[in-house]
């Protein structure tokens, strides 16, 4: 019992002194600490639904040490697979598993650093809020095209979908639309950021994105009763989840090696979770 | 001048040398012109050999059932080069006979720079613009669809080329015949009667190839279309649908993978446009009229 | 006959008048918008977002949020591109003008024609094909960076260049080309002392357009090494951030109200740089003129 108690004691003084400590917290410095010193430039891209995790962690480090350059470029997960497997970039994301295939030819290793969901979403205006698995089939394969078929006003389905290079839309198509055809009338949008403001913005349009990047400007809808949400990622009652990769060349050195130990220390668990993704740690 | 060389002297060499520099820079710049095509053509080579050619300009875009066919941007290309040529040609024309023949001096002077300055605007700004404006607008008039559309893109793009013919045909008014002008003025003609009897059929060769010349800068402008269209690779039926152009399916596709087939299409609409352009030109040299005109 | 003229003149006055009128509106409504939408955040957070604007300057520190590194691109983007398209452009147009003849002018006529009307995307996609053939040939290191892009734009902007020097050396009055000849001068003295002084306040004109036609083109840069987020270039061979690319980025992927007001911001800022830059050309011009003709 006294071992115990000095020890909450002791760490409540470390942690007290660290908090007092001008500059940052005690935890993140040692998060950041294997980037002092370090120079170069990192160039990073791939999977737009990486991006909001990548600017914030590319910030810290590069406030702490602005001799380290790090680009960060969407494109989608196909582009992040294969420049980082032709050397073209240090880091790429991908939304989806590389194949079998892809990690062979490019000799890649994997790192997922979070959990993702895939989830429906519609103006936030939209009385739809639910759809079963089969409906969704029918709008995104346009048999189903106007929205009083579902439930709502009579006005033509406005689908939109994304490039074919996504890792959102290659899950999506998996996993919630079991393979079916998306219509080749659909809008196409280039991110999943496009994606949210293209549907906050159309009043009858339907689209999908990354649940991490849900926010209050667009509306999540049910699939098959099941609320595209965290926990039910989580949980795995929501079926559509993906893991968020990072993928190098062989093992990452010097500054990338940093980099995805920084994703996987609590600093950058905490930064996923603070942008809407389950950490995996 | 005639060309020729200069006869030499104590100048003789460095004149030749600097003849030779000025020389070989045409020259690169003209090689230039051919190496693009030479690339584009090396590079789309997967799909334009075995006879893929005609199935290239005729199928659909599905790639995922191995068609790779680049017909509906093509279409999409046309049909909105033409709304926008629809649209923008009769207000060139209106603006410019307004700014040669009927507006007083200080007001054409007004005019001219503002033309001047609406070339100089950037089409992204445009599009930018347009987005936020002119999307929700036709989304409401048009009654359904997303307001991303041809219909939408149309009137930007007009927007876009307008500027560029109205300075041409200026121009162009500018050199047709004075004399002419004052005899009409003499006979006591009024400003209109200017306009039709001698501006328009005395600059009919500039109106052709100022309309070319939009039509060119139509089809081939990336951002409008890019933003404004919708890009959906479906053949547009109507033109309220969502289409894909040329230079949209280039800045989409180019993210995938290098050795796809995928990949290859954006080679074949660059060599597509280029191919347009080259004919453009070509017709804009047809006998009668002289390219010498531009602005 | 005269109840059907006077139709005739009534309607083809009001349709100039009309004509113009609805383009003065589109400006209007289209500058007025982003005014009202971007003039509001117009200040040193624009620029600079959090960091102190001394740091950022001296590259002490990086900018998030600002407008500072897309700005830097843009800049280091039209200095480079400028300095490879000049020295060609120039030797070019005078090459034209003052040595070619007959039917090798207008082979070359047609060429650079060509090269003048090629989509903007599809320079691009030639800067990639470089690209690809480079990394193909050398092997890892070679990506789109601030070279390529560069070259793709000089590659972009040449055309305007040979043309407006061509067209300056070409109007020059006949007596004055003849003079310095009729004193001996050789062909080469007649350029460098009479011609191209005369023609210089055009040939800078032409300079700062063309400048302008740089810092606002999105689709070479697109393809060639334009990225949302890089902070300042630091070598040629690095990504960077422009304000045109920003700008149609930001279009599709703001992520808050203050994300698309920077966006139109930064609309707003790249329309004030065009337009100054087409102000100084012409005010260039004119004192120009003044001062090499009235010395």
């Amino acid at each position: 019992m006294k071992r115990s108690q000095t020890g909450v004691l002791l760490g409540l003084l470390c942690m007290t002194i660290g908090f007092l400590y001008p500059g940052m917290p005690l935890q993140a410095a040692d998060d950041l600490a294997p980037f002092t010193g370090l120079k170069g430039s990192l160039r990073i891209a791939g999977g737009t639904a990486h991006i909001p995790v990548m600017k914030e962690a590319a910030r810290r480090i590069m406030s702490f040490n602005p001799d380290i350059r790090i680009n960060i470029a969407g494109g989608g997960s196909g582009l992040g697979i294969r420049q980082a497997g032709e050397g073209l970039i240090d880091i790429g994301n991908a939304g989806r598993r590389p194949t079998d295939t892809e990690i062979a030819k490019y000799n890649l290793k994997l790192f997922q650093w979070a959990i993702d969901g895939v989830g429906v979403i519609v103006h936030s205006d939209n009385p739809v809020r639910t759809l079963t698995s089969a409906q969704l089939q029918g709008i995104f394969a346009g048999r189903i095209s106007n929205w009083k078929e579902v439930g709502g006003v009579d006005r033509e389905i406005d689908i939109y979908t994304r490039d074919e290079s996504s890792g959102t839309r290659k899950v999506f198509w998996k996993k919630a639309l079991a393979r079916g055809t998306i219509s080749d009338r659909a809008n196409v949008v280039v991110s999943n950021g496009a994606m949210k403001t293209t549907v906050a913005g159309d009043p009858f349009g339907i689209g999908y994105i990354s649940i991490g990047y849900m926010d209050a400007t667009v509306a999540p809808v049910s699939l098959d009763g099941v609320v595209p949400d965290l926990a039910n990622v989580r949980n795995g009652s929501y079926r559509v989840a993906r893991g968020l990769y990072s993928l190098t060349r062989g093992e990452p050195a010097g500054l990338a090696r940093a980099f995805v130990d920084f994703l996987f220390s609590p600093t950058g668990q905490q930064i996923v979770q603070d942008k809407g993704l389950i950490p995996v740690r | 001048m005639t060309p020729g060389r200069e006869s030499a002297g104590i100048m003789g060499d460095r004149v030749v040398f600097w003849e030779h520099l000025f020389r070989s820079a045409a020259v690169i710049c003209g090689l230039l012109t051919l190496a693009i095509f030479c690339f584009l053509c090396v590079l789309g080579l997967p799909l334009l050999q075995d006879g893929h050619l005609l199935s290239l300009l005729s199928s659909p875009w599905a790639p995922a059932r191995g068609l790779y066919g680049i017909f509906p941007m093509l279409l999409a290309s046309i049909l909105l080069a033409l709304l926008s040529l629809a649209l923008g040609f009769p207000v060139s024309l209106g603006c410019s006979l307004l700014i040669t023949a009927l507006a007083p001096r200080r007001l054409r002077m007004l005019l001219i720079g503002m033309i001047r300055l609406m070339a100089g605007i950037p089409t992204v700004v445009y599009s930018f613009a347009a987005l936020f404006l002119l999307v929700p607008l036709m989304r409401t008039l048009i009654g359904r669809g997303s307001g991303l559309s041809l219909l939408t893109a149309a009137p930007v793009l007009a927007l876009l080329i307008v500027p560029t013919m109205v300075i041409f045909f200026v121009a162009g008014f500018e050199k047709v015949n004075r004399a002419h002008l004052l005899a009409l003025d003499a006979l006591g003609g009024s400003r209109v009667q200017k306009i039709i009897h001698i501006l328009l059929p005395g600059a009919r060769p500039v109106l052709i190839n100022g309309t070319l010349l939009g039509f060119g800068r139509a089809m081939g402008d990336t951002m409008v279309s890019l933003m404004l269209a919708g890009n959906s690779t479906a053949v547009p039926s109507s033109l309220a649908d969502s289409a894909r152009t040329l230079p949209a399916h280039i800045a989409l596709v180019m993210a995938s993978d290098f050795d796809s087939l995928e990949f290859t299409s954006i080679f074949a609409c660059g060599l597509l446009l280029y191919l347009v352009t080259g004919l453009l030109m070509l017709l804009m040299r047809l006998p009668g009229r002289s390219p010498d005109n531009e602005s | 006959m005269t109840g059907q003229r006077k139709i005739t003149e009534i309607t083809v006055t009001w349709f100039c008048w009309l004509s113009g009128l609805l383009l003065l509106a589109a400006l209007v409504i289209l500058v007025g918008y982003l005014i009202r939408r971007g003039g509001p955040v117009l200040g040193l957070s624009l620029l600079f977002g959090d960091t102190p604007p001394l740091d950022a300057l001296l590259l002490r520190k990086h900018v998030f949020d600002g407008l500072y590194p897309a700005l830097a691109g843009t800049l280091l983007l039209v200095i480079g591109a400028m300095v490879l398209a000049i020295p060609l452009g120039i030797a070019s147009g005078i090459y034209m003008a003052e040595y070619a003849g007959g039917r090798t002018k207008a082979v070359f006529s047609l060429l650079f024609d060509i090269l003048a009307g090629i989509p903007s995307i599809v320079v691009g996609l030639a800067g990639l094909s470089i690209t690809i053939f480079l990394h193909r040939i050398f092997g890892e290191r070679i990506m789109p960076c601030l070279l390529i892009s560069c070259l793709a734009l000089a590659y972009l902007v040449l055309p305007y260049l040979i043309r407006t020097t061509q067209v300056a050396l070409e109007s020059i009055d006949p007596v004055i080309r003849k003079t310095a000849p009729a004193l001996g001068a050789s062909r080469l003295q007649n350029i460098g002392h009479v011609l191209l002084p005369h023609s210089l306040p055009a040939i800078i004109g032409g300079i700062i357009l063309a400048t302008g036609r740089c810092a606002e083109d999105t689709a070479v840069i697109m393809l060639t090494g334009a990225v949302a987020s890089a902070g300042i270039p630091r070598s040629l061979l690095d990504q960077y951030e422009a304000l045109p690319f920003y700008i149609y980025y930001i279009s599709a992927q703001y992520t808050s109200p203050d994300e698309l007001a920077t966006g139109f911001g930064a609309a707003l800022l790249l329309l004030l740089l065009c337009s100054a830059l087409l102000v100084l050309a012409l005010v260039l011009q004119r004192r120009l003129t003044i001062f090499l003709l009235y010395r």
